[in-house]
């Protein structure tokens, strides 16, 4: 070893590192986590919005499954990547070419001010994609065998809902976002793409994700209006 | 009669079937490795956190695809330090290396002189400065493989690159550091 690698191996022991925080799998923590679950299970049930699952791995609060996605609650949310949306819903294509390229004929709710495509994910727009009202995103759901969907545990409200006559989940609140399967098999995290409400549901073989800053009633109403 | 702690083998056998204990076990004394694996590439202490417990998250649901037999350590940094590079692109704030305060470091043997001592943090924090100037790719090379003390193999797994790559990369980076220094290259 040369006189420069053993300078660097001893700045490496002198380095001013942050305190490494406690980590998402964390057994030391994992009592306190499934006490918060047990107490958060109390709470939601008590409230009727929706069954947990209490045999969660202990890294997680909860777990939500729909074909095609997985939204797994968490106790702690640090962070994510803020990119732009054009980034997020990739780029403007016809309906066509989406529906050609992602294999399968689009669902809408009246015809959209513009559709994206990224990978095998079509967006509708609605308004304009620096201010959406409405964005509605279909994806087959055995491109994947998980999108995965991760929501803070105090902040989003995760709940169980029937959008006609499928399983749908429902999130509100803040600081939930998303993190795709990309085409490569590497996962994305991302921003959801409103910091409203956001809703999933399974239509057929399709993952459509309804995201608007609408309340849970009206998103559900929206969701059931799909065609 | 005490029983031996489960090998790393076992634990993994276990997690694949979802025991998140085992996991938990199996990745504890990797953390404070992938935080600050995760925080040389991302630089940001908040980057990092959430690279380090992502990574951790996706490790959980990718065990399946976790080559039996292989070592488990660079596999689990691979996947932390993919996501603290996909952060780094996110463009957030950039947190410069800072050597830590001189009463925090471990004593090396006899105490040396007052002067010694600020002549060897002034050398370490040129060092570090002229660290800083390099290319990325010199920089990573180097954190994997002096700062962070991982074998020439297991960089190659973190980085994503070829064991060869890792060689010739690390052999110019130092090249690089050295002209930075303003010392003679090899």
């Amino acid at each position: 070893m040369t006189g420069i690698e053993r300078r660097l191996r001893s700045l490496g022991a002198e380095l001013a590192y942050p305190e490494t925080p406690a980590l998402g799998l964390d057994l030391r923590r994992s009592r306190s986590r499934l006490l918060a679950v047990a107490l958060a299970l109390a709470a939601v049930l008590a409230a009727g919005v929706l069954a947990l699952s209490p045999g969660a791995r202990s890294a997680f609060l909860e777990l939500f499954q729909l074909r095609g996605a997985t939204v797994v609650r968490v106790d702690k949310l640090p962070p994510a990547v803020r990119i732009g949306r054009l980034d997020l819903i990739g780029a403007r294509v016809s309906r066509a070419e989406a529906e050609r390229r992602a294999g399968f004929a689009l669902l809408d709710l009246g015809e959209p001010d513009s559709i994206h495509l990224r990978g095998e994910v079509v967006t509708l727009v609605y308004g304009t994609v620096e201010r959406p009202r409405l964005l509605l995103s279909e994806s087959r759901v055995t491109i994947w065998d998980q999108f995965v969907k991760k929501a803070a545990g105090s902040e989003t409200t995760v709940e169980r809902v029937r959008v006609g006559g499928a399983d749908g989940l429902f999130l509100s609140g803040a600081g939930h976002y998303v993190m795709f399967r990309e085409p490569n098999g590497e996962i994305a995290v991302e921003r959801a793409f409103l910091a409203g409400t956001t809703l999933l549901w399974n239509h057929g073989e399709l993952l459509l994700r309804l995201e608007a800053d609408v309340g849970r009633a009206e998103a559900i109403q929206l969701g059931e209006s799909v065609r | 009669m005490v029983s031996r702690p489960p090998r790393e083998d076992e634990l993994v056998e276990r997690a694949r079937r979802g025991d998140g204990a085992a996991f938990a076990s199996l990745v504890r004394d990797h953390e404070e490795l992938a935080f600050r694996t995760a925080y040389l590439i991302a630089r940001n202490a908040a980057d990092a956190e959430d690279a380090a417990q992502t990574g951790l998250t996706k490790a959980f649901y990718a065990l399946r695809r976790f080559r039996r037999g292989e070592p488990f350590r660079p596999w689990l940094l691979a996947i932390v330090a993919n996501e603290a590079r996909n952060r780094r692109r996110g463009a957030g704030r950039r947190e410069a290396l800072a050597l830590r305060a001189a009463h925090e470091l471990p004593s090396e043997g006899a105490a040396p002189s007052p002067e010694g001592r600020l002549l060897g943090r002034e050398q370490r924090a040129e060092l570090l400065a002229a660290l800083e100037r390099l290319p990325e790719d010199d920089r990573e090379v180097l954190s994997c493989r002096y700062l962070l003390d991982l074998a020439e193999a297991e960089t190659a797994q973190v980085l994503g690159l070829r064991r060869g790559t890792v060689k010739s990369r690390t052999s110019r980076a130092l090249d690089r550091l050295r002209a930075e220094l303003g010392e003679e290259t090899r």
